[in-house]
């Protein structure tokens, strides 16, 4: 019968496997951080095979640790420490080198070690544990979702820049009006063409063009070689600008030289509209593919201007 | 318009286009299902979706690029050989592996912080003060011949001794430790045959007849030793000079008043008397330190794997500075305590004018 409570015979024995035992956490403990981890992972209760096939799957001894420092063991927690600490500052280090992580990484562990309250209740952040990953990649995790959101938040307080500031006016032969229109024609066909690419890539684009990621960190992130990561991202850019090329023509019933002038006002643009450039992205990077040596040159480029998302708030 | 011009326009529009703060279509992902994904633990299917949700939402997409940056590059396991853009390096690699042999042959090994001739000298004295506590054995023997020995062999084994007495002597200032305790092993029965007269005078001739053989063999074989060893100078002062070798890297103070290493890796120790003594500073790395620099008396740097880059201006206590990435750094160089200029493994540098606080790329 379909549930997400494991059998007796399953809870104990995944207790001996998880080594529970020397952190003497009470096996009613363990078995519902099992349940939990079911009923996170399938919405509706499943049968005792994909069950049991999850359960194997987990991080045992993580989960173990996890459940005995939520329930207060001082020798579990101790092992943590020792054992993760230098991990979560050496993680919020890289995250912002300028040391704002250390404080995010600080109030983590007092989340960790239970210090708020609910109902009148100790809860630790540990609960949201689950075994699925290991217990220092969920840190880094944790880590990184309190660092994107504060900075989100320090953003939401500052003034925006208009959605599309009028540009100035560069030359005498294209009015203002012509090249803010070019313009927003040609980002609404991009955003389009984006949207029409697979899910993959898309990722591979704002991991590159918004997150500003080297090519190798892109690549161990995807699973690619850096150098398939910059064809693929080559051949992303060529499909978006033949499909942009194509609504042009087709749809936007423009000649070649008025597709020649849309293309033109995004470049003369560079500087006016780079939102990039308000957020720290250095504005003349080289784009992937775009010549020979091109995918190890951008990969050097962007590594050396990487820049803490810290430093855009 | 060329194409490539137009491909530029397109980056151009990529960066605006892949920054927009769209809102997200569905509820974002939560820190475990990111780590699970990550490490390739979700399901087909499930990690489809992740997949989607992530490309399509700024804030998950953002939260994966900054658990991206927080992920330590693995260590290299492909060949190098492998890869056909090195396929060149092959006769080079090579000649300098050819090269490498030369140069690491123990005649040509040179000692880090001292020259082989000092080293050669160190060892001797080593070896000096190590016998200096065996000799004594050797004379107690000597005297411990007993007197009812007839005549006759008594007076064979004088000879003997008179000969082999400038060779003890030799072997007493030269010989290496294993010598002496092969020289201590070879007398032990002499002691027994000591004691035997207190038994019987009948038995001492038995007693002591297999007793002065090894004395003089002992002899012989020192003289062989010293021999040997005159010969051999050379080679164990550059088995010497390979030790110093392993000794632990030195960095030293412009001023010559204190000195840093590292040692096994992790830890620094200073002297305040030029390597005499050594105390341990207030420093423990979970990285391993790779090099150091000094500026003044006070001021040291050091940098290690993983980012790691320690700096005191105290002379003792170390405090570890923020760094940009998570890369092997291999070499620094120190201006004062607040400018550094520290290089990676794979040749980027960085230099920090505000005692490491921030830093910026160089190239």
């Amino acid at each position: 019968m379909p549930s997400w409570r494991p059998s007796e015979s399953a809870v104990t024995d995944l207790y001996q496997r998880a080594r529970a035992d020397r952190w003497s956490v009470p096996i009613a403990l363990f078995a519902g951080a099992l349940e939990r981890s079911a009923r996170k992972a399938f919405a509706t209760p499943p049968e005792a095979r994909d069950l049991d096939r999850l359960l194997a799957s987990l991080h045992l001894e993580d989960l173990a640790l996890a459940c005995a420092c939520a329930n207060g063991h001082d020798g579990a927690w101790e092992h943590f420490v020792r054992e993760h600490r230098p991990v979560l500052y050496r993680s919020a280090d890289a995250i912002d080198p300028t040391g704002g992580s250390r404080e995010l990484a600080d109030s983590l562990y007092g989340e960790l070690f239970g210090l708020v309250e609910r109902d009148g209740e100790r809860r630790s952040l540990f609960e949201y544990f689950h075994g699925r990953s290991s217990l220092g990649t969920w840190l880094r995790a944790v880590l990184a979702q309190r660092h994107v959101d504060r900075v989100r938040r320090t953003r939401r307080f500052e003034p925006l820049p208009d959605e599309e500031p009028a540009p100035p006016a560069r030359s005498e032969e294209k009015p203002l009006s012509r090249i803010s229109e070019y313009i927003q024609l040609m980002r609404r066909a991009v955003t389009a063409a984006v949207s029409r690419l697979p899910a993959k890539d898309r990722l591979r684009l704002g991991y590159y063009y918004a997150e500003d990621l080297t090519l190798a960190q892109i690549g161990r992130a995807l699973g690619e070689h850096e150098a398939t990561v910059s064809r693929n991202l080559a051949k992303a850019r060529r499909e978006i600008r033949t499909d942009v090329e194509r609504h042009l023509r087709d749809q936007e019933h423009m000649s070649a030289s008025q597709i020649d002038e849309c293309f033109a006002a995004v470049v003369e643009d560079v500087g006016a509209l780079d939102v990039t450039d308000l957020l720290g992205v250095a504005p003349d990077q080289p784009g992937p593919g775009g010549g020979p040596g091109s995918e190890r040159k951008a990969s050097r480029d962007k590594r050396s201007k990487e820049r803490p998302e810290g430093a855009s708030a | 318009m060329p194409e490539r011009d137009r491909d530029q326009s397109v980056d151009q529009m990529l960066r605006r286009v892949m920054s927009a703060d769209a809102p997200p279509q569905e509820e974002c992902l939560d820190g475990e299902t990111m780590a699970a994904w990550s490490e390739g633990a979700l399901l087909t299917a499930e990690a489809s979706a992740v997949e989607r949700h992530v490309a399509g939402c700024a804030r998950c997409r953002a939260l994966m690029a900054s658990f991206i940056r927080t992920t330590p590059p693995p260590p290299v396991t492909q060949s190098l050989w492998r890869r056909w853009h090195l396929g060149w390096a092959v006769p080079l690699a090579t000649a300098a592996t050819v090269a490498a042999i030369w140069v690491a042959l123990p005649k040509n090994e040179p000692a880090p912080f001292a020259t082989a001739q000092e080293a050669n000298e160190r060892a001797r004295d080593e070896r000096t003060a190590a016998l200096s506590s065996t000799p004594p054995e050797l004379s107690k023997q000597a005297e411990a011949v007993p007197q009812e020995v007839p005549q006759e062999l008594r007076q064979r084994l004088d000879e003997k001794a008179k000969v082999a007495e400038p060779v003890a002597n030799e072997a007493r200032q030269r010989s290496n430790a294993t010598a002496s305790r092969e020289l201590t092993d070879v007398q032990a029965p002499a002691p027994a045959a000591a004691a035997a007269p207190a038994a019987g005078a009948a038995a001492a001739p038995a007693a002591i007849a297999p007793a002065a053989p090894p004395r003089v063999a002992a002899a012989e074989r020192a003289e062989a030793d010293a021999k040997k060893e005159a010969a051999a100078d050379s080679a164990l002062g550059a088995l010497a000079a390979r030790r110093q070798a392993f000794a632990p890297y030195q960095i030293g103070s412009p001023d010559g008043s204190l000195r840093w290493r590292i040692v096994n890796g992790q830890q620094v120790e200073r002297s305040t008397d030029g390597g005499t003594s050594w105390t341990p500073a207030t420093i423990s790395s979970p990285d391993r330190l790779i090099a150091g620099a000094s500026s003044s008396a006070t001021v040291c740097w050091f940098v290690g794997a993983r980012g790691a880059v320690y700096l005191t201006t105290d002379g003792s206590r170390f405090v570890r500075m923020p760094f940009t990435e998570m890369v092997d750094l291999t070499s620094v160089f120190a201006t004062d305590a607040l400018t550094a200029t520290v290089s990676s493994a794979d040749g980027r540098s960085w230099r920090t004018t505000d005692q490491g606080k921030t830093w910026s790329s160089t190239r």
